[in-house]
């Protein structure tokens, strides 16, 4: 980095276009939509929308439920991650990179095809459907889809590679010596994984709840093929507040609860990795 | 330090995280309408009926078109950005890097909610400059920081030695700096270019009649359909990926920027 | 006339602590210059104005009778090493060396003809088609070299060139560099903060701090007759302590030592010190020897502690005075820690700075 005299007038030039494109067309809607949560047509300023949402037992239970499932989401990513990010971390570097091109596969296929596979799975004359009247284990097909179960499989699905990645990333910079180190000094494999991995890695652990469940309750793919109608989450209610029942104020307040959830959650989990160091 | 359940937690990730594309391949080659598995026979009829369904032909265009003009201009605009973030120190950086990233914090259903409402407030925009802007303004994120890092591991004082050496700042620029930025502009492109040609949520406000994104004509099928076109499509979209992923991978290291 | 003239320089990055304050130094033609000092001390920040990447507050550069001061950096004709060598990683060897050439129009048979002395001249014909990362560190520092000497430039500037390289190397890189800029009769600064290789490479040192010059000299002044207390302590006198004047003549003055009168070498900034004054006095390690109490005048002392070297063994020895490390020759009389000893003092290597 260098410091210059008289390079103001160069960073205002080389930053101003984009600057002003998202302070126009990205900050300034935000704070249009803002305003339409707080003021209604009939002019002055009211949090009446934010009571209603807060209130209304359907919108309550939509914002738990989401909340939840985030939760469940974002700590079956932990579990089936860690140690399996553990043995990437140690790997040749040279299958390690292929395995990692596996991980960011999925990331890079949308989430429409990716969401697609579980109707295939969890349909009436689906996968496991199949298996289990062939089992007799059955006798009718039971329904998985529009289950709370099919939309925590398809966001786990959908954003395991966030977790993969960062834990990875955080394990491979541990060094061999300092495991050694450990296992000289008496302690066994778990030991060893308990108070110098987890430690160690938990960075990588925190960004990438971070992102799994800041992804989780705003994804709108998945819950809108796997829940539908019948079992909305935040982003379905906005949608359907926006284009079905068509309250604009109420759907700038689903919006604006979601913007503060995951700037809420992001500054929450930013503070923990604060604090770690 | 690594034992047997490790590998098996390890082939327990990889079954979960590729599983459903096996599934979606088997099932976009089965004879059967609907979806039974295991499915029956084999047929290519699926991927004759992705072509002849003008809904999922044009919005590829659409897509396309998009993913390609959003890249470009979001790399124009983000490199200058980059460029003053790697180089140079000043008060206001960060600031910039929080306003460049906050598109990724917001939520893209948000983000395509409120852009639709304050483009009707601005007047009759067409839909194709408003799903331009969306996505131009979600791709800024990946951009700055993909070209950052390209730019921190070139010696900031190659550009001096370059001007000392009697080229004037914009050929220091366009003959040392540009070349070895070259990887990481063309990875910041394919990382650009997947996200906006995947994305829906952001899309999905802004599309509007007869001017639809691929992911989002493929959810509203669903909504309709429940047949293995969609299945012969996501197959397509998956090799087209794993071959611009792949390429992207062998010359450029794309991993290392993600 | 001086090559290079640099007047009344200041620099500032903050309005309250100048980089830079009031500058002065004429180089010669052909002489190599050492800008020496501590991190922060505005050596760099010297080089990077004459190079013209930094516009100054006030002060001019003057090079061969020509204003410089407003001249952008790429008019300059100025080569400049620098301490990352910022070789261009997508040029071949050959590439960088002919960018100056290439920038200044040069035909192409003159650029295959002075890119190959260049390169003939530190030794790399074989790796012109090398990529910078296929070359190692000092191939690198060689490269860099060649690409600032082809051009021809009127003034070279050298920023820390060695600091990246392992003690051997830089010994060898630094005898490289000198003869490289003696058979080219180039007129040179070169920035460092090792007091050995300014000593080594320089004409001339100028031992720079905090934005201020403290002492210009040749080496072996700088070495044995520092003038502040900064540059003694810079240079390495290893012990020092406080004494009060006791008289001034016009060279020496008298201090106490160890119960006695002792003449010594002065400097002072303002003039002649007054009796009563306070001198920082310093001497080096192997500027007093140790013998057994019985014997001779002297101040007394204990061995604390010591550590041999090989030829030498260093002795940490308390006295009432202070604590003072001496060397001796490994050969001689050897003492145990805790060995009663009388220091003695050679004095005429001494010197007391008033301050």
């Amino acid at each position: 980095m260098i410091r210059r005299p008289n390079q103001n007038r160069s960073i205002i030039l080389l930053v101003s276009p984009a600057f002003v494109f998202v302070l126009v067309f990205f900050v300034l809607p935000l704070i249009f939509l803002l305003s339409q949560s707080v003021l209604p047509e009939d002019g002055g300023i009211t949090l009446t929308g934010y009571v209603d949402f807060f209130q209304s037992r359907v919108s309550r239970i939509v914002y738990l439920r989401t909340l939840k499932l985030g939760l469940i989401v974002t700590v079956i990513c932990v579990l089936m991650s860690y140690p399996a990010a553990f043995v990437l971390a140690r790997m040749p570097a040279r299958r390690r990179s292929f395995l990692m091109s596996l991980v960011i596969l999925p990331l890079m296929t949308n989430a429409v095809a990716r969401t697609f596979a579980w109707l295939i799975i969890l349909g009436r004359r689906g996968m496991l459907n199949q298996t289990l009247l062939s089992l007799e284990l059955v006798e009718t097909p039971v329904r998985f889809i529009f289950t709370e179960t099919a939309i925590v499989l398809g966001l786990t699905q959908l954003f395991l590679p966030l977790m993969v990645l960062p834990l990875v990333s955080a394990m491979e910079n541990i060094p061999d010596d300092v495991l050694e180190a450990a296992r000289s000094l008496g302690a066994n494999r778990l030991t060893t994984f308990r108070r110098i991995v987890v430690p160690l890695s938990s960075d990588g652990l925190v960004l990438g709840a971070t992102l799994v469940f800041t992804g989780s309750v705003t994804a709108f793919v998945t819950p809108a093929i796997l829940g539908g109608a019948r079992l909305l989450l935040m982003s379905t209610l906005l949608r359907q507040e926006a284009v079905i029942i068509f309250d604009q104020q109420a759907a700038a307040v689903v919006a604006t609860v979601m913007i503060f959830t995951t700037l809420a959650v992001n500054l929450l989990l930013r503070v923990l990795r604060v604090r770690q160091v | 330090m690594i034992s047997r359940w490790m590998y098996i937690s390890l082939v327990i990730l990889y079954g979960f995280l590729l599983g459903p594309f096996v599934i979606i391949f088997m099932a976009s080659f089965g004879a059967n309408a609907n979806l039974a598995f295991p499915p029956q026979g084999f047929t290519l009829d699926w991927f004759a009926n992705v072509f002849e369904t003008s809904q999922f032909v044009d919005s590829f265009w659409i897509s396309l078109q998009l993913a390609l003009l959003s890249t470009i201009v979001s790399l124009v605009m983000g490199i200058p950005v980059a460029y003053a973030l790697t180089r140079f120190q000043f008060a206001a950086s960060g600031l910039v890097e929080t306003v460049f990233s906050a598109p990724i914090l917001v939520p893209g259903l948000v983000i395509g909610f409120a852009m639709l409402n304050f483009f009707v407030l601005l007047g009759d925009m067409g839909v194709m400059t408003g799903l331009f802007i969306g996505h131009t303004a979600i791709l800024f994120p990946y951009s700055v920081r993909v070209v950052s890092a390209s730019l921190r591991n070139l010696d900031p004082y190659v550009e001096d030695a370059a001007v000392s050496l009697g080229a004037n700042r914009l050929r220091g620029f366009l003959l040392v700096v540009l070349p070895n930025m070259q990887a990481g502009i063309a990875a910041a492109f394919v990382l650009g270019f997947i996200t906006s040609f995947n994305n829906v949520p952001v899309s999905l406000f802004l599309s509007g009649p007869g001017v639809t994104t691929l992911p989002v004509s493929m959810l509203s099928y669903l909504e309709y359909y429940f047949d293995p076109t969609i299945a012969a499509l996501s197959t397509l979209l998956v090799i087209f990926t794993v071959v611009l992923v792949q390429t992207a991978e062998r010359v450029l290291g794309l991993s290392q920027f993600v | 006339m001086p090559h290079l003239e640099i007047h009344n320089l200041t620099v500032s990055y903050d309005k309250d602590q100048p980089a830079l304050a009031q500058f002065r130094l004429d180089v010669e033609p052909g002489e190599l210059v050492s800008l020496l000092g501590p991190s922060g001390c505005g050596k760099t920040t010297t080089l990077r104005s004459v190079a013209g990447f930094i516009q100054p507050d006030a002060g001019r550069i003057v090079i061969n009778g020509r204003d410089y001061t407003h001249l952008p950096p790429n008019q300059r004709d100025i080569g400049l090493v620098f301490q990352s060598y910022a070789l261009f990683p997508h040029l071949t060897v050959f590439q960088n060396v002919a960018f100056g050439l290439r920038m200044r129009r040069v035909p192409k048979a003159e650029v295959n003809t002075r890119v190959a002395n260049a390169l003939k001249m530190v030794g790399l014909e074989a790796f012109a088609n090398r990529r910078p990362a296929q070359l190692s560190g000092g191939q690198q520092q060689r490269v860099a070299l060649a690409r600032a000497t082809v051009i021809e430039p009127q003034v070279l500037l050298l920023d820390e060139p060695l600091s990246n390289l392992d003690a051997r190397l830089r010994v060898d890189m630094r005898q490289e560099i000198r003869r490289a800029q003696q058979q080219l009769g180039i007129t040179t600064l070169y920035v460092t903060h090792d007091q050995v290789e300014a000593m080594s490479i320089s004409d001339r040192v100028v031992v720079m701090n905090q934005g201020k010059i403290e002492q210009i000299g040749s080496p072996e002044r700088i070495f044995a007759a520092p003038e502040t207390v900064f540059v003694a302590d810079f240079m390495g006198f290893d012990n020092r302590f406080n004494a009060a004047v006791e008289s001034v003549q016009a060279d020496k003055l008298t201090v106490n030592w160890g119960g006695a009168p002792t003449e010594l070498r002065w400097h002072s900034r303002f003039g002649s010190p007054c009796p009563g004054a306070k001198a920082e006095v310093f001497f080096r390690a192997d500027n007093a020897s140790l013998s057994s109490s019985s014997d001779a005048s002297g101040l007394a002392g204990q061995v604390i502690l010591h550590t041999f070297h090989g030829n030498e063994v260093q002795y940490l020895v308390e006295t009432q005075v202070g604590e003072f490390s001496i060397m001796q020759d490994s050969a001689g009389e050897r003492f145990e820690n805790g060995a009663a000893v009388t220091v003695q003092a050679q004095t005429q290597k001494w010197i007391a700075i008033v301050e």
